[in-house]
C-alpha cells in the first residue's frame, strides 16, 4: 500500500472506523456474557444453598 | 433446528464450538487484511481508495445477511414457537446494526473521493439507510417493552415487515438508475473483479460471516443467562 497515494486518508478512515466499532462490539458481547453468565451462577447457587 | 430447541444442549453445542470459531476468525481477519492491505494491486481508476471495498462490501453483505437471519428466526418464532428464536433474533440485531453502520459509514468514506459527495439520495444508499432505520427500531421495540413475550410478538412483526426491504436494497442498482455500481461478485455469469483483488474480498467477507457466528453464539448464551436471571428473581418474589 502507497502511504503517499492521493486520498489515502480516507482508506486509513474506514479501516480505524471498522477496527474500533468491530473491536468495540466483540468487547461489550463478551464483557455482558462473561457478566450474565457469572451473576446467574452466583444466584442460581444461592438459591439451592436456601432450599437446602 | 428442533435438536437446537433445547437451551440446555444450545449452550452444549455453543461452548464446545465458540473456541474454534474464534480461533479460525482470527486467522481470517490475518489473511484477508494482508491481502487487502499488501497483495491487492491499486484500481487503475480508483488507486489505493479501492482497498475501503475490503471493508466495506463485506460490512454490507453482512448487514443484509443479519436482517435476513433475524427475519428467518422471527418466522421460526412465529409458527414453530421455537424457544430460542426470539433469542436468536433479538440477539443479531445490535450486531447487525453495527454491521450496516459501517458499510453506510465506509461508503461515505468511498464516495467523497470518488463521487465528490458524502452522501447522495440515490436507491441503493437510501434503502440501505432505511435498514438502517429497520435495525434501530427493531432495537427500540425490545428496549421499550417490558413484557418480555408482548415485546417478541411486535419485534417479530417489524422483522418480517421489513425483510421486504432485502430485496430491494439487493436488486435497487438494476432496478433503478443508480450512482452506485452494479454486483460484481454475486452475480449471473460470475464476478467482475480480477482474481488477485476477489480473493482478498472473499477471505474478508468469510472473515465478517465467522465473526458474526461467533458474536452470535456469544450474545445468545449472554441472553439465555439474563433470562435465568430474570426467572430466579421472579421465583425469589413468588417465595417470599
Amino acid at each position: 500500500m502507497d502511504f503517499s497515494a492521493n486520498h489515502i486518508g480516507f482508506v486509513i478512515a474506514s479501516y480505524a472506523l471498522s477496527v474500533v466499532f468491530l473491536a468495540s462490539l466483540v468487547i461489550t458481547t463478551l464483557g455482558r456474557d462473561r457478566k450474565l453468565r457469572a451473576e446467574a451462577e452466583r444466584l442460581d447457587t444461592q438459591r439451592k444453598k436456601a432450599r437446602a | 433446528m428442533q435438536f437446537l430447541a433445547n437451551p440446555t444442549r444450545f449452550l452444549r453445542i455453543a461452548n464446545a464450538v465458540l473456541p474454534y470459531v474464534w480461533a479460525i476468525t482470527v486467522a481470517l481477519f490475518a489473511v484477508g487484511l494482508y491481502g487487502a492491505l499488501v497483495t491487492a494491486p491499486p484500481d487503475y481508476q480508483q488507486g489505493e481508495t479501492v482497498r475501503i471495498m475490503y471493508v466495506h462490501v463485506p460490512a454490507a453483505w453482512m448487514a443484509l445477511f443479519v436482517y435476513t437471519v433475524m427475519a428467518l428466526a422471527s418466522a421460526v418464532a412465529a409458527i414453530f414457537r421455537h424457544p430460542l428464536a426470539d433469542v436468536a433474533a433479538k440477539t443479531a440485531a445490535p450486531i447487525g446494526a453495527v454491521f450496516c453502520f459501517l458499510s453506510l459509514a465506509t461508503g461515505s468514506l468511498w464516495g467523497k473521493p470518488m463521487w465528490g459527495a458524502w452522501w447522495v439520495w440515490d436507491a441503493r444508499l437510501t434503502s440501505m439507510f432505511v435498514l438502517m432505520l429497520l435495525y434501530i427500531g427493531y432495537m427500540a421495540i425490545w428496549a421499550a417493552i417490558e413484557e418480555p413475550h408482548r415485546a417478541a410478538m411486535v419485534a417479530r412483526v417489524v422483522a418480517l415487515v421489513g425483510f421486504i426491504n432485502i430485496p430491494i436494497v439487493k436488486f435497487s442498482v438494476d432496478w433503478w438508475n443508480s450512482l452506485h455500481q452494479p454486483a460484481s461478485v454475486f452475480r449471473m455469469g460470475g464476478p467482475t473483479i480480477a482474481g488477485p483483488m476477489l480473493w482478498p474480498l472473499l477471505v474478508m467477507g468469510l472473515a465478517y460471516a465467522l465473526l458474526f457466528l461467533a458474536l452470535h453464539l456469544t450474545a445468545m448464551r449472554a441472553e439465555i443467562a439474563a433470562r435465568k436471571i430474570r426467572q430466579i428473581q421472579i421465583a425469589e418474589i413468588g417465595d417470599r
